[in-house]
């Protein structure tokens, strides 16, 4: 579904964050990235969807050549929700307005068509009390379940996660992972950049570490976590489990 | 004492009264009013028009042409004195206009615009990144994702400098005399020039802009505090 061939980004300041990095997500596939800080697996992510515009390499979505400067991203984008560390609701609007905004304006459903669909997503996630709420009256995790509704309201073909549970005091980190692991087991194709082992172990079909810009290892969780071979895996694992 | 306040009511009445020079005042204040109000909105128009262009970036970060070109208007509009290109409006760029009036709303307005550009610039530079990246993940354009979630944001950011900047043009008015223009500031003048008196006609006038700019603060801080109200609903 997503295949992403030598992909490079170097940023003005000079800074090599990604120095090639290979990959191919499939359908239903729930990659979880790890890694150390500065790694460039918030790069590599945000490169997904072209928030990061890659300088070199190309990523294909759905067969297209989506690093093509000549093809129009607004369109890929409709298919590929995303989910970021600050939660990043729009703060002018009420909840209802944040997950109806982009269907109706972009004219893929009807004010009224929209409005149901939220409500039934706002239940899913136990919300729907929340309705004509603004953000600033939010918890954390209550802001970042309404994140992941706006973002499925579009009928995403893939999600996106970067760092969802980061900037969330800890008793909110489960309420926001059980909705992502409804999300998983509903079927959707995920990519999730976390540093919650637990769920990689859990939610994970396959886990990526990566550092200094390429991906070092990938395997399937149990022996991801078992048997890692790379040092720096081990490393790495030894010091956060 | 007696003859002191006698003094000053005579020079009053010569100041305001006599000859109902009162009303020159007012057509004064009705000119400077008048070019003010008009080059703010054009002003606003262009300022908000510049710094949507001077933050335009191509695909690869870069700025685009347009933004270079904003870049000089507001270099060139900055500085030089706003007199002079009153001026140069009034004797080169549309010499053949008789309408002194328009002339002085350009004029201004053009100047205006390039204070306000950096003003909505600024405003909206300080709205998250997040926001907008929030707009664009969704599939939202560029356009949409302003005209939606930032720059409802922005103006909230920018309230209170843009109500700063129609406080400065304001006054800056005063300097319309130039181009034979007679606004509160010329009408004083005159009428100084004709009694041979300046203290009242000047301290009056200054009165008078006092007034009109406390009473446009009150107004700015009630919208203010208006749209801050919907921030916490």
């Amino acid at each position: 579904m997503i295949i992403v061939k030598d992909l490079h980004k170097k940023f003005e300041d000079g800074n090599h964050v990604l120095r090639g990095v290979d990959y191919h997500v499939r359908q239903g596939e729930k990659i979880v990235v790890i890694g150390p800080s500065g790694s460039g697996k918030s790069t590599f992510l945000r490169c997904l969807n072209l928030l990061e515009v890659p300088t070199g390499g190309e990523i294909w979505f759905d067969g297209q050549l989506i690093t093509d400067p000549k093809i129009n991203i607004d369109k890929i984008r409709q298919h590929m929700g995303m989910v970021f560390q600050n939660f990043n609701l729009f703060n002018n609007h009420t909840v209802m307005e944040n997950i109806t905004l982009a269907p109706v304006k972009l004219k893929l459903m009807g004010r009224e068509e929209a409005g149901e669909n939220a409500l039934k997503l706002l239940e899913r996630v136990g919300l729907k009390e929340k309705a004509d709420s603004y953000p600033g009256q939010l918890s954390g995790g209550q802001k970042q379940r309404i994140a992941i509704v706006r973002s499925l309201a579009m009928n995403p073909r893939v999600m996106l996660f970067d760092e969802p549970t980061s900037a969330l005091d800890p008793e909110m980190v489960g309420e926001v992972l059980e909705v992502m692991k409804e999300l998983a087991e509903s079927g959707m194709t995920m990519v999730v950049v976390t540093h919650e082992m637990g769920f990689a172990r859990e939610v994970g079909t396959k886990v990526l570490f990566m550092d200094e810009g390429v991906i070092m290892e990938e395997n399937t969780p149990g022996e991801f976590f078992t048997n890692p071979k790379c040092p720096r895996l081990q490393e790495f694992l030894s010091k956060v489990l | 004492m007696q003859e002191w306040f006698e003094q000053v009511s005579s020079k009053f009445v010569m100041a305001f009264v006599e000859g109902d020079r009162w009303k020159l005042y007012i057509k004064g204040l009705g000119v400077t009013i008048e070019i003010a109000f008009f080059a703010a909105i054009l002003g606003l128009i262009i300022g908000t028009v510049v710094a949507l262009m001077r933050l335009s970036v191509k695909r690869d970060g870069r700025k685009t042409l347009w933004s270079r070109i904003a870049g000089a208007y507001i270099d060139v509009i900055r500085g030089t004195p706003s007199v002079l290109q009153l001026l140069i409006m009034w004797f080169i760029v549309m010499k053949s206009c008789k309408n002194g009036t328009l002339v002085a709303v350009l004029s201004f307005g053009i100047n205006s615009g390039a204070y306000v550009a950096e003003i909505v610039r600024a405003g909206i530079l300080a709205v998250d990144k997040g926001q907008s990246e929030a707009g664009r993940s969704l599939g939202l354009t560029k356009a949409q994702t302003m005209i939606y979630i930032v720059i409802p944001q922005a103006i909230k950011n920018v309230l209170p400098p843009i109500g700063n900047e129609f406080i400065v043009l304001l006054k800056e008015t005063a300097i319309v005399g130039y181009v034979s223009l007679t606004d509160l500031t010329r009408a004083a003048n005159q009428i100084t020039s004709r009694t041979l008196e300046a203290f009242m006609p000047l301290i009056g006038a200054a009165v008078i802009y006092f007034v009109i700019i406390k009473i446009l603060t009150i107004l700015l801080g009630i919208l203010e505090r208006r749209l801050r109200r919907s921030d916490n609903r």
